[in-house]
């Protein structure tokens, strides 16, 4: 009996212990709180006198506003640096040279560590160096072995003839009968996505179907080096506003997100939404959202939607695409028991049985056209044999990317819809009433939706 | 010949969205009234089969118009 009442005191003590160390005051800085600390020490929200000065309840409090803010934003800049810290092109090189500021760098040390921050610095100023070399003096080859690692080829070779270009240009402008068209077709190219095939596309024919594999424009590149002095124009005419140079704003501190208003007619929406126990994230950047999600902890997500346009297999969110494949890799393990991947894209499952639905009957009327007859036709027209087309399109047009990913995530349910999806929000002219142009979820769609767990059609959630 | 299947395929589901709405015009003009004089039950249900095909397949094209659109990138 002894014995029991001495365990029992024991224990009342640590509890009571644990409970006043729980309560304690969190001290300024503490490791565990380290992202917390940095966004408030970013934010000026606090010192570490007016920290002191909290109470501990306040104190709690605070970390817990801050922890999801504070995730997003080291996200965000780890995002950034990573982008910087990539070997750039010479758009890349025009906008960062000219972008990144000390404020940038200071962040970068804050949130990344001096390690870090030190290694932008030095490409930094080795790319401004040879920047303000290339046109006087040109580069030697050991100019060229240290960029090597910093720049494209393209972008090195760029640099290299500036001072070529530099000695053509005469020290008074000539009058150029076709100086107009030149200006108009630089500034063409100019607003050319470079080394994204997938962008290129969009660009032209603002086709957003699939199929697309990687294709570069060799033949384009050399002719673009064959023009002397080319290279610096593009240089010059590269705008340094397409390159996210600057270091993300930081997140407005415990505020959730919101709709951004916008006056455009169209629609721009896109976006990842991660739901977890601490509650509701939305991302239009999805190099956070992914870097968001790899941080995550195992069996976290309860669910997760991916906004956009959709098309059989594939799911766009603004610049990013996600097949099943990539998709299961960015969620190995991240998925709740009974978390949900919602795929808010059109055609991101496969059609389905016959319906008398007659909207969804003209959805796959106008899904087999553009998905089939429009690329088996384009195929024959290259010279394609009928054959192979047939053979590829025909295994394209319906492909089911829920059913594919939820093979793959095992016992996550997974979501896509059969038909085109029509989102209220997106028609030109109520997306200006409803100021949602950049909204991250579509709110209602008009779809016939298809749910998969582990390969087998579920319930639609 | 796969080609050929996939010619009369295409024009197939080309014309989809007009079927209904032609089949909508000929059950109007099957049913229509003598001028003046009132319609009998029948013709009164054929009109309005006639008007919701027609109707129907209008709403349907302009949504076939719309999907072009988007899938377009235009929406």
């Amino acid at each position: 009996m002894k014995e029991l009442r001495l365990l029992l005191f024991s224990l009342t003590l640590a509890l009571a212990g644990s409970s006043a160390f729980a309560a304690g005051p969190v001290a300024w800085g503490l490791e565990d709180y380290a992202s917390e600390f940095k966004l408030f020490s970013e934010t000026k929200t606090f010192d570490k006198a007016s920290w002191a000065a909290l109470p501990a309840q306040e104190q709690e409090r605070e970390l817990t506003l801050a922890r999801n803010p504070a995730a997003a934003r080291l996200a965000a800049v780890r995002g950034w640096h990573a982008a910087a810290m990539r070997k750039w092109n010479t758009r890349e090189l025009k906008g960062y040279t000219a972008g990144i500021k000390e404020k940038d760098l200071q962040s970068a040390e804050l949130w990344l560590g001096r390690a870090a921050a030190a290694e932008l610095k030095k490409k930094l100023e080795l790319v401004r160096a040879a920047l303000k070399k290339a046109p006087a003096e040109g580069l030697n080859n050991d100019d060229v072995l240290a960029l090597a690692p910093h720049l494209t080829p393209e972008a090195v070779n760029d640099l290299r003839a500036m001072r070529a270009a530099a000695a053509l240009t005469p020290g008074k402008k000539t009058a150029d009968p076709k100086s107009a068209s030149t200006a108009a077709l630089e500034k063409f190219s100019a607003s050319l996505p470079a080394n994204d095939p997938a962008a290129v596309a969009k660009f032209f024919d603002g086709s957003n179907a699939r199929g697309d594999a990687a294709v570069n424009f060799p033949g384009a590149a050399q002719a673009s080096r064959a023009q002397a002095g080319g290279q610096a124009a593009a240089l010059k005419a590269a705008p340094a506003t397409q390159v996210k140079a600057k270091v993300p704003a930081p997140l407005p501190q415990q505020k959730a997100v919101e709709p951004v208003k916008s006056s455009a007619w169209t629609s721009d929406a896109y976006g990842i939404t991660i739901e977890t126990a601490q509650g509701k994230q939305s991302f239009r950047d999805t190099r956070a959202a992914e870097a968001a999600i790899r941080q995550m902890p195992a069996a976290s997500v309860k669910k997760i939607t991916l906004y956009g346009h959709g098309s059989p297999g594939m799911q766009l969110v603004g610049p990013s695409q996600f097949d099943a494949l990539y998709t299961a890799e960015l969620l190995d393990g991240k998925m709740a028991k009974d978390g949900v991947i919602q795929f808010a894209g059109c055609n991101t499952a496969s059609i389905g049985g016959a319906t008398l639905n007659p909207a969804v009957g003209i959805s796959m009327v106008a899904r087999r056209l553009l998905y089939f007859s429009l690329p088996y036709w384009q195929d024959r027209m290259d010279g394609v044999p009928a054959d192979q087309a047939k053979q590829q399109w025909e295994k394209e047009w319906d492909a089911d990317l829920a059913r594919d990913t939820s093979t793959l995530v095992k016992g996550a349910v997974v979501c896509g819809y059969r038909t085109f999806g029509l989102v209220p929000g997106r028609l030109p002219g109520l997306t200006r009433v409803m100021g949602n142009q950049e909204a991250t979820t579509p709110g209602y769609v008009a779809g016939k939706k298809a749910c998969y767990r582990d390969g087998q059609e579920v319930a639609a959630q | 010949m796969t080609d050929l299947n996939y010619i009369l395929e295409t024009v197939l589901l080309l014309a989809a969205p007009f079927i209904p709405v032609i089949a909508g015009l000929l059950l109007r003009r099957k049913f229509a009234s003598a001028e003046g004089a009132p319609r009998t039950g029948v013709q009164k249900a054929g009109r309005l089969t006639g008007n919701i095909l027609l109707w129907g397949g209008v709403l349907g094209i302009l949504f076939m118009i719309l999907l072009l659109f988007h899938f377009s990138g235009k929406l």
